[in-house]
């Protein structure tokens, strides 16, 4: 109770509850707990998807006046985008109608070819549209939140795109909405070909250079590289699919002293892009090869303990 | 009951008043946290802090570590991350609110600047312990301007409390 407040009710004399200091070491521990729990064993996600559930409100009230510039904005300025934009289409159009007529009759190569060759054929698995609702607060985190969840079939490790090639990947699904990590977290990493010279590498988020990049990590320095090679996802993962434009090499720093050269990459995704493209992983990916060496370990504890008789018969039978 | 002198006897507060307050607050964090800057004062933080010094009795630690969960699955940061921080910074003001009532808002907002910073150390060293990026300096701003908003936010916040006791005193006729 404040001092100069005119409180009617007196404050109670025993009921007093637990003391300030019990509190304080109790909800830290409890805090203390939960980031273990959330940090080490991801067991706190129901927790997570009642609060998020019971903010969501909030949460799109507290959007609305953004969009309430965007639409207030697109009203003033609307009629001279949209003309420059019906434009730059067109002309964006006429450039790819070639390309777009040569690409049906190519993926029937291909898939002729693939069945010629007895590969697996490539086929576009499901996706669903979602549109960008917030970046999240945190600065250190290069996540955004999209607006379909649990309930619209999101799942756990879909890969995002948008028109100009890979921007992330669902990290985590609420029921209304779910979370996209993308390529530029500190966190994230993604499996990468160069389009040129068809070498692998390993692409890992690099948020403080240059307002968000990726790092190629463990290039060996003689490796051919060149600045504006274009990356796209090798498919080895089974959460990208294959052929998707990654990001350009931006930077190649060879030391003569380090065996591993130091390789930036720029993301082609759009930056701060609206609406993005959630693809559904693989469903009839085939199973890992994981089994051969739990297999091997007990045969070879079998043909090491049955070797002198595997040695005898071996002996014995020429 | 003693009270420093001069000082007009405020009316009972209204708990739907404090609700509504905290609501608010989290509703302008969130708008404010589409920003994306380091810098930018943490509302609710201030709002949390000022109830916890003016009305012990009806917001406290729970509160403050309820809507610091809130916070964090607005922020998707690691669960529990911004609950310590402002469980730490409430309990910090709870043990020096008999103290701090003595003072006006503005010496208060004098006092009330260590807090916000051991707040943000809490959250800091949180961030180094599982291995996020070191913190960018600008984010150290951010518990000044907090203490800055004290005075501002604790008027508005009292206001309520400052009408006349007989609602026809202030008539002019």
């Amino acid at each position: 109770m404040a001092l100069d407040t005119y409180e009617r009710s007196a404050p109670p004399i025993f009921r007093q509850g637990l003391s300030t200091t019990t509190k304080l070491i109790v909800l830290g521990l409890l805090s203390i707990t939960l980031m273990a729990a959330d940090h080490r064993l991801q067991i706190s996600q129901p927790l997570r998807s009642g609060v998020a559930l019971a903010l969501s409100p909030l949460q799109w009230l507290s959007l609305q006046p953004g969009r309430l510039m965007d639409v207030v904005g697109n009203y003033l300025s609307g009629v001279e985008t949209a003309r420059d934009a019906a434009f730059s289409f067109e002309a964006k159009t006429i450039a790819q109608a070639q390309r777009l007529q040569q690409v049906e009759q190519l993926s029937q190569e291909n898939a002729s070819l693939r069945q010629l060759l007895e590969l697996r054929s490539q086929t576009g698995g499901p996706s669903k549209a979602v549109e960008v609702l917030y970046e999240t607060a945190d600065p250190y985190t290069r996540r955004v939140v999209v607006d379909r969840g649990q309930l619209a079939g999101i799942a756990t490790g879909s890969a995002v795109i948008d028109a100009a090639g890979v921007v992330g990947q669902v990290t985590r699904v609420y029921p209304l909405m779910s979370e996209v990590t993308l390529l530029t977290d500190r966190l994230q990493s993604i499996p990468v070909i160069n389009a040129r010279t068809g070498s692998r590498h390993l692409a890992n988020g690099n948020p403080l250079a240059w307002g968000g990049s990726l790092e190629l990590k463990f290039v060996p320095s003689g490796t051919d590289m060149q600045k504006g090679d274009l990356l796209t996802t090798s498919g080895i993962d089974g959460v990208y699919p294959p052929g998707l434009h990654v990001g350009r090499i931006s930077q190649i720093d060879r030391r003569v002293d380090a065996s591993f050269a130091t390789v930036l990459a720029e993301p082609t995704a759009i930056e701060r892009g609206r609406h993005l493209l959630v693809l559904m992983p693989f469903k009839d990916w085939p199973a890992r090869p994981v089994a051969e060496p739990v297999q091997n370990t007990p045969t070879k504890n079998k043909a090491s303990a049955k070797a002198p008789q595997g040695g005898t018969s071996a002996g014995g039978k020429p | 009951m003693i009270m420093p002198a001069g000082r007009p006897l405020l009316l009972p507060v209204n708990p739907r008043f404090i609700g509504l307050t905290l609501v608010l607050a989290l509703l302008l964090h969130m708008l404010l946290g589409l920003w994306g800057q380091y810098w930018v004062p943490d509302v609710l933080a201030v709002t949390l802090v000022f109830w916890t010094v003016h009305q012990p009795r009806r917001v406290g630690l729970v509160l403050a570590f309820a809507m610091g969960l809130m916070v964090d699955v607005h922020e998707s940061a690691l669960l529990g991350q911004n609950a310590l921080s402002y469980v730490v910074l409430c309990g910090l003001a709870a043990a020096s609110q008999r103290r701090m009532l003595w003072f006006p808002l503005g010496e208060q907002a004098l006092q009330i600047l260590p807090l916000f910073i051991a707040a943000a150390v809490v959250e800091w060293l949180t961030r180094l312990l599982t291995h996020d990026t070191w913190p960018a300096w600008s984010m150290l701003l951010a518990p000044v301007l907090q203490a800055g908003l004290w005075p501002l936010i604790g008027a508005m916040l009292l206001a309520p409390q400052r009408r006349a006791f007989e609602r026809d005193d202030i008539r002019p006729l």
